[in-house]
């Protein structure tokens, strides 16, 4: 088990830049997730982090160790692949086994370490098969042992849950978690997924075009999205925005009512607003909307609504769609008014130019 | 949906019509090597002798070293596919694998080779195996058909690696293989099906050179090849066709029964369940 650091780490393949100056320290221990959009560069950030490619320029240190230059067998670290990457002409047991036969461990030791690896993840009776006659599930499993049957510094797993029905997905993740409650191995986990990011993750780093838009735990990534990016990837769904109106005086107010403690001044302003702090009837800020779909699953609704005519919009092109997201509401029906409120002090400001957030 | 009669009609018409045509050339072989020398000519011909002489094989056998021939032309083969295979494995991955530059018109220009007819380099291999005091010797087929295997496998090989996933050797780099250590460890084994279907390929591409093998060791009776040996039996007035078809006959059932061996190393389906 091992600390990681990330030092300014770029790759440019030719004239495109995937990462762009990447810094990341990461405790002993610790569960990272690395979250954002398919083609942000995460699979190329974990596998210079492997050594399976090579940094543009950077350095990457790994318990202290300086590995930018080492081969990755020698980083003393583990992959788990979204397509698994079993080797199919060897058994279950041999495939764990791998690592450990490669580094000369004796048969008896590579025999006992599979098989504890293999009892922990309930595939002990799988070990005498071929890839080939595992289920999905199965082969995740396998993938997780011959992972932790090394007991390497390190875990990196590149989007490891994406090829599994929803309800394993679920259940894997539980494990992995649990997992890694056990073992304590410095974990650094790809996804694009942000229920994944948050549930899992001790600290969170969502990434667009290769650059860190925020490092936080997940409560702090929800609760303070560093800039509009962020506020509309984490949550499900993401944060309603509004360009913010100002009247006569420079005061602003979204959807009626008035916003307190808003710098004055000229700046564009967008505001943010959470689709579960919208409530339904009466409350610090009240509006009426009609909505356009409902979506009920049973313990709450998804009402989606275009935000009121007083908001102004930026263009003729821009989307006025909002959801709130109300639990324990009573029945809301697409097309009849419905009263919706929210408080004026859980609303999010950002510079509309940079996106980035405003304290208030 | 049923389909209509009438397309599928055709479909099976084409299908029975496309046989008939690659299947008759062997049936009249064999016709022909059972056949006595006046029932060739005559009109209309006999879709099967009446009298099939079966002696005719073994005759052969003992009139012709069709044994050796044979031999000779197994270790052109295997020498040849042997070379062959050892650098387009390599070539193969690299061209799969490595993005590195100019490496796109490396792998053109292997393949604007594959274009070139064996015709020819005939004559430059001729001036260098004479050179080189190999002519006469089974080495100078061994190697020009290597050139002549070569940009063909490697194009199939490079072919069937880029349908391995990438990361079965990432996988196994990790776990602390060199590239080459993943290359044997895990890529090869995983391509047995693709490194049978070519080798065969190779062994066929040698086994039915003809023009080489005239040019390099016509003066060299104790080294030549099946298909050279077969041509050589082609008098300049009498020519005994049923005899000819008996031999050619026996030189290709080698081949059918490599086939038929590695059959099911083709069929593959081995790298399923790696991935998914
Ligand atoms: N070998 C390569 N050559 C050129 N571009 C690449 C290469 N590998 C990845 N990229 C580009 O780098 C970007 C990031 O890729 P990747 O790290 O796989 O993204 P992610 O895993 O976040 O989806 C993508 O735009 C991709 O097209
Ligand atoms: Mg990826």
């Amino acid at each position: 088990m091992a600390s990681i650091a990330i030092e300014r780490v770029s790759k440019s393949y030719g004239a495109t830049h995937v990462l762009k100056e990447f810094s990341l320290d990461v405790a002993d221990g610790e569960f990272i997730v690395l979250v954002g959009p398919s083609g942000c560069g995460k699979s190329t950030m974990l596998k210079i982090l492997a050594g399976l490619e090579a940094a543009s320029s950077g350095v990457v240190r790994i318990g202290e160790r300086d590995v930018t230059d080492l081969a990755p067998g020698d980083r003393d670290i583990a992959m788990v692949f979204q397509n698994y990457a079993l080797y199919p002409h060897l058994t279950v047991a041999q495939n764990m086994g791998f690592g450990l036969k490669m580094r000369g461990a004796p048969r008896e030791e590579i025999a006992r370490r599979v098989a504890a690896a293999a009892q922990s993840l309930g595939v002990e009776h799988l070990l005498d098969r071929r890839p080939r006659a595992l289920s999905g599930g199965q082969r995740q499993r396998v993938a997780l042992g011959r992972a932790i049957v090394r007991e390497p510094q390190a875990f990196l797993m590149d989007e490891p849950l994406s090829n599994l029905d929803a309800k394993l997905r679920v259940h894997m993740r539980a494990e992995i978690g649990a997992l890694h409650q056990r073992l304590r191995v410095t974990t650094i986990y790809v996804t694009h997924d942000q229920t994944e990011a948050m549930t899992m993750a001790n600290r969170i780093v969502i990434m667009k075009d290769g650059e860190i838009q925020q490092i936080a735990d997940p409560t702090t990534m929800f609760a303070q999205p560093a800039n509009l990016f962020v506020a509309g990837f984490i949550g499900s769904p993401g944060m309603n925005f509004a360009p913010l109106a100002r009247d006569a005086q420079g005061r602003a107010a979204l959807f009626g009512a008035a916003l307190p403690d808003v710098p004055q001044g000229e700046r564009a302003l967008v505001a943010g607003l959470r689709p579960e702090h919208i409530r339904p009837g009466e409350g610090a800020a009240t509006f009426t909307v009609s909505p356009t779909l409902v979506e009920g699953l049973g313990s709450e609704q998804y009402v989606y609504f275009d935000a009121p005519d007083e908001t102004p919009r930026a263009g003729a092109s821009e989307s006025r769609r909002m959801v709130a997201r109300l639990i324990d509401a009573p029945p809301v029906r697409v097309g009849e008014p419905v009263r919706l409120s929210f408080d004026p002090a859980r609303v999010h400001l950002f510079d509309a130019a940079s996106g980035a957030a405003i304290a208030r | 949906m049923r389909q209509r009669p009438l397309p599928r009609l055709a479909l099976y018409l084409s299908a029975v019509a496309t046989c008939a045509i690659l299947v008759f050339p062997i049936y009249w072989l064999v016709v022909t090597a059972l056949s006595q020398p006046d029932q060739l000519r005559q009109l209309p011909p006999s879709f099967w002798p009446s009298q099939p002489n079966w002696g005719v094989f073994g005759r052969v056998l003992g009139e012709r070293p069709i044994g050796l021939w044979l031999i000779n032309s197994t270790l052109a083969a295997l020498g040849a596919v042997a070379i062959s295979m050892a650098v387009s494995i390599l070539a193969g991955y690299a061209l799969s694998r490595f993005r590195v530059k100019g490496g796109q018109s490396l792998g053109l220009f292997i393949l604007t080779a594959k274009m070139l007819p064996a015709t020819l380099l005939v004559i430059p291999l001729f001036g260098i195996f004479r050179a080189t005091g190999l002519i006469g010797s089974l080495w100078s087929i061994i190697l020009a058909h290597a050139t002549l295997i070569v940009p063909f496998t490697t194009w199939m090989l490079k072919g069937y690696f880029d349908t391995i996933p990438q990361e079965l050797e990432q996988a196994a780099m990790v776990d602390g293989c060199s590239p080459l250590g993943a290359l044997f460890r895990v890529i090869l084994p995983v391509s047995t099906p693709g490194l049978a279907a070519t080798a065969l390929y190779g062994f066929v591409l040698s086994w039915s050179d003809y023009a080489y093998a005239r040019t390099f060791l016509t003066n060299a009776q104790g080294n030549w090849t099946a298909n050279l040996g077969i041509t050589t039996m082609k008098g300049e007035y009498v020519s005994n066709w049923a005899d000819i078809s008996a031999a050619s006959i026996l030189v290709a059932l080698p081949v059918l029964a490599i086939y038929l061996f590695l059959e099911r190393y083709l069929v593959g389906g081995l790298t399923a369940g790696s991935d998914k």
